[in-house]
């Protein structure tokens, strides 16, 4: 990594979503469903989500690698009026890794 | 089928204290955790308070031994404006009335807290309640509540098997399943929940030492408010806004931070060096939801029970999983779990120190949701947080610009002419909080000032009169 990017205390230029850790082999399953037919477009679930992993354009769609990138919060379950999206946890011991938390 | 007394959804804090209240008890108790181990899959939240030394004071003699532990006795407010430039510095104060605050082992503590963790903490936590004979599984999602007759009385884990118990308690965070399922309530409104993205980075614990010291920081101005948690050789810089404010992206609103010179100085001071991306939802509301039902009890994030002016969590979790047990094992004893039954949790808990916090509830929530959380509002708070830090001692002195008593009437009059854009808030989030004033308080105030003022007025006016007048300003009998 670039020695601007660590010392000199600018991280502006740090790309963040590399900063982030899952455990290695473990299948997480299909965590996050979600319903099309239910999508109002309002794009809250995009706005919210850390790991920018939603994109609304007609209808919500989430990345296909959802599973290797989400960091877990359930914040576009949380957020969604219409209750199109359902979110249930990874499989026990896969998933993401809080090492300093 | 394996049947227990009480099975906990969760390995955090309020699940491992449950499951150690509940083997203390003496109570046969299974507790799981989705995570290979406690803590893998913390939602942060942490800063301990100094109660923790007069509630769990042999947890704490653990607690001090941790790899992360660092000890605060300071929170600096570092005030920065539209333009990023550093305004001024507000600190708390570590009072001399130590005598009046916790004591433990002979040693006052005061205004001290700590900070930890949470990756150290929740696994001290879960050993304490196995070596209490608690059984905990980890690597164990809890995707069902098993129900009969409207009664819950089990888990169902990922894998299907059944867990029986006489009661289960949720301590499965801000996303709950088991109060989901169990019918308790439905998901957090989006007003009830914030959403917090946090940093974590390393540090040179020397440099940690000299610079910043015992004390946590706080990054305050236009922009949403954001906390910076210091540990042994690392810290936090962590920040949240309610899901139905949010107008940005949670990343962008971190990186908000990451560019004020003041911020970078200080990263630059200790050899700062970023190496960890997190977010987490946390509950904060004027009170928790509903927190029982029938055979089913809910403890910490899961019942909303973080405290609704600081956040903090692991206290309130730690207690309501104390309370929680507690009450579980009285019914179990009395051979009634029903709803009723367990309701005794919610009045304990309302008795508690835990339930005092909500009196004020709303109060305390309103007081960020229009202060801190909106920007506007914040642009006009730092230029008045300047002027009361440039009329407070010892600015008068130094400020050598002009004669002293100008650049007193200077600063005196941009104060006066910016409180008329702050009475709104004041009268709205700050004269609220009055009624909690102590009558013992209330009292010597009316004392003072009906004293003041009757060395003003003919004496044909008696003293118990204007006592009377001011005592009823201030909501005195």
């Amino acid at each position: 990594m670039d020695q601007r990017d660590t010392k000199g205390g600018d991280f502006t230029g740090t790309s963040l979503l590399k900063l982030t850790f899952k455990v290695e082999g473990a299948d997480p399953g299909e965590f996050i469903t979600y319903d099309q037919s239910k999508c109002n477009s309002c794009g809250a679930c995009s706005l919210v989500c850390s790991a920018n992993l939603w994109a609304v354009k007609d209808k919500a769609k989430l990345s296909p690698r959802y599973q290797e990138l989400c960091l877990e919060c359930a914040a576009c379950y949380a957020v969604c009026e219409n209750d199109a999206i359902a979110f249930r946890y990874p499989n026990g011991g896969a998933g993401i890794i809080i090492k300093h938390g | 089928m394996a049947k227990y007394d009480i099975a906990i959804s969760g390995g955090g804090p309020g699940g491992a204290y449950a499951a150690k209240t509940a083997a203390e008890l003496g109570l046969r108790v299974v507790f799981f955790e989705r995570a290979r181990k406690s803590g893998e899959k913390n939602a942060s939240g942490c800063g301990l308070g100094q109660r923790w030394w007069r509630d769990f004071p042999f947890i704490m003699d653990e607690i001090v031994e941790l790899d992360s532990y660092r000890e605060i006795h300071f929170c600096y407010f570092k005030i920065t404006d539209s333009d990023d430039r550093l305004v001024t510095t507000i600190s708390t104060a570590k009072t001399p009335k130590d005598d009046r605050r916790i004591q433990h082992k002979d040693h006052g503590y005061g205004m001290t807290g700590t900070s930890i963790y949470r990756s150290d903490l929740d696994p001290l936590l879960a050993n304490l309640a196995c070596n209490a004979g608690a059984e905990l599984r980890t690597s164990t999602l809890i995707t069902d509540v098993i129900k009969e007759k409207g009664r819950v009385c089990g888990l169902v884990t990922e894998k299907g098997e059944k867990i029986e118990a006489d009661v289960v308690i949720g301590a499965d965070g801000a996303h709950s399943l088991v109060a989901i399922a169990s019918g308790i309530r439905k998901r957090w409104n989006k007003d009830q929940i914030t959403l917090v993205p946090q940093l974590d980075f390393s540090c040179n614990e020397q440099r940690m030492d000299d610079v910043i010291g015992p004390a946590e920081l706080v990054w305050f101005g236009p922009y949403c408010g954001a906390y910076q948690v210091n540990f042994r050789d690392g810290f936090h810089l962590g920040l949240g806004q309610w899901l139905d404010k949010w107008d940005t992206r949670p990343l962008d609103m971190v990186k908000r931070i990451l560019k004020i010179p003041a911020f970078q100085a200080m990263c630059r001071s200790v050899d700062a060096e970023l190496r960890e991306y997190q977010v987490h939802l946390l509950p904060w509301m004027p009170h928790p939801g509903k927190s029982y039902g029938d055979g089913v009890l809910l403890v910490g994030d899961a019942g909303g029970f973080p405290c609704p002016l600081e956040g903090e969590g692991i206290w309130h979790a730690c207690l309501t999983g104390r309370m929680a047990a507690e009450t579980a094992a009285e019914a179990i004893a009395a051979g009634d779990v029903s709803e009723k039954a367990l309701s005794a949790y919610e009045r304990k808990w309302k008795q508690s120190a835990v339930g005092r916090e909500y009196e004020f509830g709303q109060e305390y929530v309103n007081l960020w949701k229009n202060s801190a959380f909106d920007p506007e509002f914040m642009k006009k708070m730092v230029l008045f947080l300047g002027e009361v830090q440039s009329l407070n001692f010892p600015s008068p002195v130094f400020d050598w610009s002009d004669d002293h008593m100008k650049t007193f009437n200077d600063h005196l009059g941009h104060l006066l002419d910016l409180l008329p854009e702050l009475s709104d808030f004041a009268n709205h989030n700050i004269v609220p909080l009055g009624k909690g004033i102590s009558t013992e308080n209330r009292e010597r105030i009316a004392g003072m000032i009906s004293g003041s003022i009757k060395k003003k007025l003919p004496r044909i006016i008696p003293q118990r009169v204007i006592r009377s007048v001011v005592g009823r300003f201030l909501g005195l009998a």
